[in-house]
């Protein structure tokens, strides 16, 4: 596909629970943002009215338009809400309850209520068919072929839209599987069907099975959506190819992504680390802990040398949040890499409620946008941590939505002293200082998740905060935790479509390869990296992409993998694998056995990367400073401070105690930080000298 | 025995605020300890099934904050510092900083030989603030059988190392004769060693947090705040006790045997007393410790009984001293719920899953309609091991639970691990790729759920054949003759059972404990029991009982005899499941 060489405005649309965010990139360079609505019923709506106010306002004409980059939540809200199609599963006898036995395990101890989220496949539609390949890709019984003919038919007079293939060691020999398929085709030409040795060809029939359901699940409404979504464009003579966001971070061809959905689960909350990853390197921190605060999470992610840390695994299609690692089941195992994301219930609506012992706690439960917070005076009653925020002086009346809506101090401030400072015998200020305080420790919760989890000192991190809340938490979370510097870059409020601006296209590929390190294995594994590579740059429809490679690694006799980054296929030897397995073990375990110890190699991954044209980050875009005033803050020991409040167009440097304000967030400097304008136009708060909530 | 400590003065918390933003940093740590064995741990035990605790402890050893880990370890720590500080102060040995502690002997405060103990005092200003606790289950600890799990060992000198409370470090410098001794004595030394590296690890992160949390603090407000942790699990777990009805009952269940003395049923009597906001769960009238592997420490039984009050009364207290004060637990000394010298203990896992299973039965007596029925009682060990045609050794061990009684409000679970342990599985085809085996099922069993107005989960069915010429397998397992118990007229749960198919085409049943040898092409099938169910089945609510036969959970036979669903081309017949289910009410 080749972009008509005048199209060069890139515009991308990130739809979120509650607003739907537009950032376009102009022939120039410049940048117009717009927020509108989502349309839940169909997001369309909303896309196609903010694309025409849009290009309005920046006075394009729609074949200007040379890219679009899309971020959407309909993949996990389908899951969610358990709006796919109907799914049925053919795998091997003896294993129709996979999906539901999982790895036994629950995410919560001392819970006698504690269910499991329903199976996408329900168990009248998950049919067996003998045959049996074993691990080493043998045949030790053949595939009944009059059963598949069988279940299949059986799965049509259900009704059923979507089917999943996973038979048992389709890993190692996909044959069973292939042919189930082409039976199924045979008699069945237009349904929808997704093979697990595709998607996933690795070892472990959960994740597998599980992530080849999920495909299965959501891709009649994936492909549907994009269908809409290309008819709408059409018709306002925007011929620009789409491509998607995906779990980890790049682009994808919307066709792709609509064959194997299971890529853009995830897609909006990876936009904004890859942003940052962006943004923070042009101005010289390539090492960073982003932090996402909205309404209702806090989500972080680490950004080391300029990388966002991986994960091969998640979870999704459930209400448990990611943050205790050690305790997973909440949802459906969903194995495609993704950008490593912690999420806390902790965001401006959270709820401050006092248990049987009379000890405040922040969160899980949220008030929303609906009602909201108590300030917002829409009939929310319940204190918030907005509701503290505004009774401190770090918010005023109109800093929500760019003054659209006023915020009732009174409300904040009676639901304060009602709800919290009566009953605990203090001023309403110091009770929610101390809201403020506990809020900041709850949402490092999610920062540990990605930092001292992983074994890496958050101290040595800056923050880069983002969403509606992130500025206003950052420096409180960053001294809490030690660290010395903040950055808010601008529009925080709709980081997220900046952030798919900056992406490149990126696709993976996995496969299950286990080999001793030796020579002999070399050849093989640089025939199965060709492979991938070429399978992977025909999916991106663009060659001359960078292609790096990773492998699960492991001493011979310890029980789990390392994954050991080992760059460009043509520096892969025995001995530069072997170094990068070794510095990966000391570096977690402390620890490098002898020289001669044999290493075996368990799965490999492929990554193939190209850029599709990405932001110039160190063009300074400014709009109109407004008029500066001031107002009281309250600051623990410092008590009512005097604070300026300062437009972030007018912001050049300024000591705090300060608020530097964005029409869709208020960055929070507190006494003794200094924040100051970047090249870039973010803002950076430097904490060295010490200050601690 | 008694653990329970009165406070008459009742516990109260200065400042709120303060105190909840301590709680978490200090639980933050011990949660650290904990994903730093996770991230850092050799062995499969530890990162598959999480068989480890960890813990930080006040100075007199008390339980302050617990990491996230397995409730069958809660309150094995302090009970085992304890008693390590007492050993140390009768030996005159005086605790230094860099000192570490290490111990698993049964019979000095320990669980059995495979959990290792470490303890590490915390030192501010040469004063002990704090101890870090780090317990991990290891794969061998030498003795008889490989795995150190052995159910027919009968005493514990067969079962492995003893390591009696020692120190591992003096003031920083670590004792190599002990460390060369513990080497010396167990099958995977390089395993041992990077284990316990995890555990020196976990204690480590946990001394430089503590220092600064305590440093910052003040030592006199650090320990004023530790003591608001315990004041504050306190009060959460009496005033959820309070809401209970006062009451004394007692529960008896029955283990099948010892797998020794094959056939004599083995009595676990739990009798709960609560009044106003203290509950003590009595064992007293439980049976003598036996000759079999299966006998309980403690510590075990008490977090048995801990598992089953605290799933209750979900108050969501944090596990430390609070907790026990407020809960009493006695357990006569030379029980099976208490055992002593010499008896063997490597196996107690399954006794302390069944005494969380009765200790349940007991608290459904004193409170009707909060309370599960009985889950299959997991969890079965099934270890196969022996050596390949070149000589290689082989050993698969397995633990599998997976069925939850009825609760009195929905159904049980099926395919999800018990309460008590919270254990994974492994995947399946990650068996198969590393051992000699096939396992050709992995599933439900159709029809088996204990019935009810809820119904219990649905037994769970694991057979694995041998591609090798020869291994000895071993089984510990159980609930053959004494079902999982159903609630106020929910029907027990179906029997666990354990079949040998050959490879010559005979089919044999098996006892519910023990060792054989298999050969190429032999199958062993184990049946887990399935949950009971709780309430009237005749009063199930019909759909429920259509989707079931949908699922093919339910037969179209239970469906009309044990239900009273009468269902024809896939419908329910309304007047005919009107008649059958007077005819079911009326016999």
């Amino acid at each position: 596909m080749n972009e008509p060489t005048t199209a060069t405005a890139r515009l991308a649309i990130d739809i979120g629970g509650t607003f739907t965010d537009f950032m376009l990139e102009d022939a120039d360079g410049a940048l117009h943002s717009y927020k509108t609505l989502t349309t839940h019923d169909d997001y369309t709506i909303a896309i196609g009215a903010g694309i025409d106010r849009l290009i309005e306002n920046a006075g394009l004409a729609p074949a200007e338009i040379g890219q679009v980059l899309h971020a959407t939540t309909l993949g996990s809200n389908t899951l969610l809400e358990r709006s796919g199609a109907r799914t049925g599963l053919i795998t091997t006898s003896g294993f129709r309850d996979v999906l539901e036995i999982r790895d036994l395990r629950m995410p919560r101890l001392y819970d006698q209520d504690w269910e499991k989220p329903r199976t996408l496949v329900r168990r009248r539609w998950r049919r067996v068919v003998s045959g049996r390949i074993l691990a080493d890709g043998s045949e030790m019984a053949p595939l009944d072929e009059d059963a598949v003919r069988v279940e299949t038919e059986m799965l049509r007079s259900e009704g059923i839209t979507s089917i999943a293939i996973c038979l048992i060691n389709a890993y190692a020999n996909p044959a069973h599987e292939r042919r189930a398929a082409e039976i199924v085709r045979e008699t069945w030409p237009d349904v929808h069907l997704s093979l697990s040795h595709e998607l996933l060809p690795e070892e472990g029939e959960y994740p597998r099975t599980s992530t080849c359901v999920i495909n299965a699940y959501v891709q009649p409404v994936i492909a549907h959506y994009v269908a809409r979504l290309s008819e709408m464009m059409r018709e306002r003579d925007i011929s620009a190819p789409l491509f998607f966001m995906q779990s980890n971070g790049g682009l994808i061809p919307a066709e792709i992504a609509a064959e194997q959905p299971i890529h853009i689960i995830e897609s909006g909350p990876a936009a904004g680390v890859i942003g940052a990853s962006i943004l923070g390197g042009s101005q010289g921190t390539d090492t960073m802990i982003t932090l996402d605060i909205g309404g209702t999470t806090a989500k972080a992610a680490l950004v080391e040398n300029g990388l966002p840390g991986k994960a091969t695994e998640f979870q999704v299609g459930g209400h448990v949040l990611q943050t205790e690692r050690l305790l997973t089941g909440g949802g459906f195992s969903l194995r495609v890499p993704a950008i490593d994301l912690a999420e806390v219930g902790a965001g401006g609506g959270s709820i401050v409620s006092r248990d049987a012992a009379g000890i405040p706690q922040v969160g899980p439960r949220s008030a929303g946008s609906d009602p909201g917070p108590a300030c917002y005076g829409r009939g929310g009653s319940e204190l918030t941590v907005t509701d503290c925020n505004l009774t401190l002086g770090y918010l005023n009346e109109t800093s929500i939505a760019g003054g659209e809506m006023t915020l009732d101090r009174e409300a904040a401030l009676a639901a304060c002293e009602t709800q919290l400072s009566g009953p605990l015998g203090t001023s309403p200020e110091t009770a929610a200082h101390g809201v403020f305080e506990l809020s900041c420790v709850t949402m490092i919760q999610a920062i540990r998740a990605v930092t001292t989890e992983r074994g890496r000192d958050p101290r040595e991190f800056s923050i880069f905060a983002f969403g509606g809340n992130g500025p206003l938490f950052a420096a409180g979370i960053a001294a809490t935790l030690g660290c010395r510097k903040v950055i808010v870059p601008p529009s925080p409020g709709v980081f997220s479509a900046m952030g798919l601006l900056c992406a490149e296209i990126e696709i993976h590929k996995t496969r299950s390869f286990r080999r001793l390190l030796d020579e002999s294995a070399l050849d093989d594994l640089r025939g199965i990296i060709s492979e991938m590579s070429a399978l992977a740059e025909a999916e991106a429809q663009r060659p001359g992409g960078r292609v790096s490679v990773t492998a699960r690694m492991r001493y011979v006799g310890q029980s789990s993998d390392l994954i050991v980054a080992l760059g460009a296929p043509e520096t892969l030897t025995v001995d530069t694998m072997r170094r990068a397995f070794v510095d990966e073990h000391d570096g977690v375990f402390k620890f490098v056995a002898p020289e001669d110890e044999p290493i075996r190699i368990t799965a490999l991954e492929v990554a193939y990367a190209i850029p599709v044209g990405r932001l110039d980050p160190s063009r300074r875009r400014m709009s109109t400073p407004g008029p500066a005033s001031r107002q009281r803050a309250w600051f623990g020991d410092a008590g009512w401070c005097d604070s300026p409040v300062i437009e972030r167009s007018a912001l050049t440097e300024a000591e705090g105690p300060c608020l530097v304000v964005d029409p869709d967030a208020t960055t929070l400097v507190p006494p003794g930080a200094t924040a100051r304008m970047t090249a870039t136009g973010a803002i950076e708060i430097d904490l060295t000298d010490g200050y601690g909530v | 025995m008694s653990n329970s400590e009165r406070n008459e003065a009742g516990p109260a918390i200065a400042d709120p605020i303060a105190f909840q933003l301590f709680r978490h940093a200090i639980i933050g740590i011990a949660n650290e300890m904990a994903l730093t064995i996770f991230r850092t741990a050799y062995s499969g035990v530890l990162k598959s099934i999480m068989d480890y605790s960890t813990a930080i402890c006040d100075r007199e050893g008390r339980l302050a904050a617990q990491g996230l880990s397995l409730p069958g370890h809660l309150c094995s720590i302090p009970i085992a510092l304890k008693a390590t500080l007492a050993r140390m102060e009768a030996a005159g040995d005086r605790i230094a900083e860099g000192d570490v502690l290490v111990m698993n002997d049964p019979y000095s405060g320990g669980m059995h030989l495979p959990d290792i103990f470490t303890f590490k005092p915390i030192f501010v200003e040469g004063e002990i603030v704090a101890y870090a606790a780090a317990v991990c289950h290891h794969t061998d600890v030498g003795g008889r059988v490989a795995g150190s799990n052995a159910s027919d060992s009968t005493e514990i000198f067969q079962e492995g190392i003893r390591i009696p409370p020692l120190k591992l470090f003096r003031a920083g410098q670590i004792d190599t004769t002990l460390m060369e001794m513990l080497k010396s004595n167990v099958r995977i030394p390089e395993r041992l060693e990077g284990d316990l590296r995890g555990q020196l690890a976990a204690c480590r992160l946990a001394e430089i947090g503590i220092q600064a949390l305590a440093t910052r603090q003040g030592t006199k407000r650090f320990v004023e705040l530790i003591d608001d942790m315990l004041a504050y699990s306190e009060i959460l777990t009496r005033a959820a006790i309070a809401e209970l009805p006062d009451g004394d009952v007692t529960f008896t269940d029955y283990i099948d045997d010892d797998g020794i003395d094959v056939g004599t049923p083995i009595p676990l009597v739990c009798s709960i007393r609560k009044s106003g906001e203290q509950l003590c769960v009595d064992w007293t009238g439980t049976a003598p410790q036996v000759k079999g592997a299966i006998n309980n420490t403690f510590s075990y039984t008490a977090a048995a009984s801990y598992t089953a009050v605290k799933t209750v009364l979900a108050d969501g207290a944090p596990n430390n001293d609070g907790v026990f004060r407020a809960i009493e637990v006695i357990a006569p000394s030379g029980t099976i719920a208490n055992a002593v010298m010499p008896a063997a203990c490597a196996a107690r896992g399954l006794t302390g899953f069944r005494m969380a299973d009765c200790a349940f039965g007991a608290m459904a007596r004193l409170a009707p309609g909060r309370v599960m029925a009985c889950g299959d009682g997991g969890n079965t060990n099934v270890s196969i091991g022996g050596w390949t045609r070149d000589r290689k050794p082989f050993i698969f061990v397995d633990f599998v639970s997976a069925a939850w009684g009825a609760r009195p409000w929905k159904d049980g679970l099926e395919g999800n691990t018990t309460i008590f342990a919270n254990m994974a599985s492994y995947s399946i085809e990650t068996v198969e790729s590393e051992n000699p085996l096939v396992v050709t099922a992995n599933e439900f069993v159709d029809d088996t759920a204990g019935a009810g107005k809820f119904r219990g989960g649905t037994a769970m069915r694991r057979d694995w054949m041998l591609l090798e010429d020869e291994a000895t397998l071993s089984v510990r397992a159980d609930r053959q003759s004494h079902r999982p118990f159903g609630l106020a007229g929910g029907h027990d749960g179906a029997p666990g059972r354990n079949i040998m198919v050959g490879a010559d085409g005979t089919t044999r049943t098996l006892v519910s404990k023990f060792t054989m040898a298999m050969c190429k092409g032999d199958v062993f099938t184990h049946h887990l029991p399935s949950g009971g169910g709780y309430g009237d089945p005749l009063e199930r609510d019909p759909n429920a009982v259509l989707e079931d036969w949908l699922d093919d959970y339910v037969s179209t036979e239970t469906a009309r005899d044990v239900y009273g669903i009468v269902i024809a081309d896939g419908r329910i017949d309304t007047e005919a499941t009107q008649a059958r289910r007077a005819e079911l009410s009326a016999a």
